[in-house]
């Protein structure tokens, strides 16, 4: 070990001294700087991993759509199941829907789908119930339609839609559709857990007088990233219909949680770029109190870079040792996060605002290696030009002024 | 023949004062051979500190020249040789607070470019010497004045420099102490074969060196 990095460490971390003032301080101020910053990056990366797969989950990776609801669907799925890019295409059908329970009614996001779709991503949600039980007189609702409605499994419900009015202008009675609840899905993102209820397609198509028609057709891709280009060879052909990938549903809301993440990192870096000010202004002093000391130094042969590494190194290892705190308090404050959370609201309010503002039940969480190699870098740039800057100051003094001015 | 080991030729020195500027040294010149010991006496601002200064290289002459003996390298200027042709011994020691004795003295010979093995057999070698073989590990706050002056001659020697500048190297020193440090100072560098230059208030320790000097108003005149 050079010498200059053994007298770096001494100094800062003198022997008989558990935790010197200036060390422990400074790699606190550090760490909690870096901390905030990768918390609030790791929930934003979460929030926005979660609505990008809860995007895929009910969209899937391209959506197929028309002007109007498409004439001929099983025609369109069976030449898009046909193409190499494309693992599997269903068609589907959406309309708003009223539903009843006795006194109980709520408005649900009601969806046709294909039953015998294995990778239906409602499946691997399901709380209660069984998936597969659906069928022509059955639903599967989210927990919190559920709820609203007060059923259970095996509950009856009446489903009503708008294709009923006509019915009546017809002067015939409209008659509810009767549904048994076979399943229910707990998703964590309220949206679809409030209002989601789904029944196959062909009974879909009975309620909402479609005929064959379907309203749109999913497709799951080999690459879900490529989905633009994939979207875009698939549309030749189809000027009729779009062709939209999973990336451009809601592109604005994506675009602004990517947004909101970039600004709240330089908000969060500013602390600590706050921090580095304070380990250069101690180290400042530092190097005043030890102006004799580089005195010595230089009488004793030590060259100039010798002494800028002397306390630059001081400026790197405090970053060093602060973001490896950082580190380590980011998991554990991400750990307890509903724990911290719980006790945020307990104090500042009753909501629940991760539910009410971000639509999850809990608050996600996505590491992504690239923020902590930037808030790495980034902070051990500052603090080494933070011990730099007194250091080369030092450096540039004479020894026998440094001496005489100490 | 002893060999010419440090040579200051017409050395002035003057620093800038409210007043303009005040000439603390004026046209001294000075030869000091291996083995050799030399002191230099004289009142408080008289300029002896500066003169050990310019004669160790912390500080650069405004006129004339000083030029050292440096193992390896012949006479050259004292900057370029700090640590290896000089070796200083301050009055308040000056050492590193968070290193122990052996560390200090192991220092001098890292920053000179030695190795950590042998710059920690040399340091524990000269530590014995001067009477510290059971203080290796002690932080100079746990040493007294005496063992800390003690360290700082180990430290000044440990390069084998062949000139040895003490400046009041017995300043803080109790009389006994003193006494003993002086006897150390006199007896590891005469046994070192290195010279030695004393700057000091006492009269009593400037007459134990082998030339004495006085320094007053700018002029080193001999004692």
């Amino acid at each position: 070990m050079p010498w200059f990095l053994h007298l770096a460490l001494r100094q800062l971390f003198p022997p008989g001294k558990r935790f010197p003032a200036f060390a422990t301080v400074s790699i606190l101020g550090v760490g909690l700087g870096v901390a905030s910053l990768l918390v609030v990056q790791t929930v934003m990366n979460g929030f926005g991993e979660e609505h990008r797969l809860r995007i895929r989950e009910s969209f899937g990776d391209c959506v197929i759509v028309g002007s109007s609801p498409l004439a001929r669907p099983d025609t369109l799925v069976a030449e898009l199941r046909k193409n190499k890019e494309v693992e599997a295409a269903t068609a589907y059908a959406e309309g708003p829907g009223l539903l009843r329970q006795g006194d109980f009614s709520g408005v649900a996001a009601v969806r046709g789908i294909d039953p015998a779709d294995a990778r239906q991503p409602a499946r691997q949600y399901v709380m209660a119930g069984n998936f597969d039980d659906l069928d022509d007189g059955r639903v599967v609702l989210g927990a919190g339609l559920a709820r609203i409605l007060r059923v259970n499994v095996g509950d009856h419900i009446e489903l009503w839609s708008p294709a009923m009015t006509e019915r009546a202008e017809k002067g015939k009675a409209p008659l509810p559709a009767d549904l048994v609840v076979c399943a229910i899905v707990r998703t964590g993102f309220t949206e679809v857990d409030d209002r989601a209820a789904l029944i196959p397609l062909r009974r879909f198509r009975e309620i909402w007088n479609l005929g064959p028609r379907a309203h749109g057709v999913i497709l799951r891709l080999k690459n879900p990233s490529d989905a633009p280009a994939v979207a875009g060879r698939l549309g030749v052909g189809h000027p009729d219909l779009r062709f939209v990938p999973w990336q451009d549903i809601k592109k604005n809301f994506l675009e602004a949680i990517r947004f909101e993440k970039t600004m709240l990192f330089f908000l969060m870096f500013i602390i600590t770029l706050v921090a580095s000010f304070s380990i250069g202004s101690t180290l400042f002093s530092a190097v005043i109190r030890r102006s004799r000391e580089i005195g010595v130094l230089v009488s004793l042969g030590s060259g100039r870079w010798q002494l800028v590494g002397l306390f630059g190194v001081q400026g790197l290892l405090i970053g060093a040792l602060g973001t490896t705190l950082g580190f380590l308090l980011t998991w554990v404050m991400l750990f307890f996060r509903e724990n911290i959370l719980g006790s945020i609201n307990a104090v500042f309010g009753d909501g629940d605002m991760v539910a009410n503002v971000y639509q999850f039940s809990k608050v996600p969480l996505h590491y992504d290696i690239s923020d902590f190699i930037i808030a790495a870098f980034f902070t051990l740039v500052t603090t080494t030009v933070a011990g730099l800057v007194p250091a080369l100051w030092a450096a540039g003094r004479k020894p026998s002024e440094a001496m005489r001015d100490a | 023949m002893p060999d010419l080991v440090l040579q200051a030729r017409g050395v002035a020195k003057a620093f800038a004062a409210p007043s303009g500027r005040l000439a603390v040294l004026a046209d001294v010149s000075l030869e000091v051979f291996s083995g050799e010991s030399v002191s230099i006496r004289g009142s408080s601002g008289s300029g002896k500190t500066t003169l050990l200064q310019l004669l160790g290289g912390l500080d650069e002459p405004d006129v004339g020249e000083v030029r050292v003996l440096a193992p390896g390298l012949g006479l050259v200027r004292p900057r370029t040789s700090l640590g290896r042709g000089v070796g200083f011994v301050f009055q308040n020691y000056q050492l590193m607070p968070e290193l122990t004795a052996l560390e200090n003295v192991s220092l001098a010979a890292r920053i000179a470019g030695a190795s950590a093995g042998p710059a920690e057999s040399a340091a524990r070698e000269l530590l014995a010497q001067v009477g510290l073989a059971n203080r290796l590990e002690h932080l100079p706050a746990r040493l007294s004045g005496g063992e800390c002056q003690r360290v700082a001659i180990a430290r000044a020697l440990v390069n084998r420099p062949s000139v040895i500048l003490a400046d009041e190297p017995t300043g803080n020193l109790d009389e006994r102490t003193g006494v003993e440090i002086m006897d150390l100072l006199l007896g590891v560098v005469a046994e070192r074969g290195a010279a030695l230059i004393l700057v000091t208030h006492s009269r009593e320790f400037a007459e134990r060196a082998g030339r004495r000097f006085v320094l007053s108003g700018g002029v080193l005149s001999p004692a």
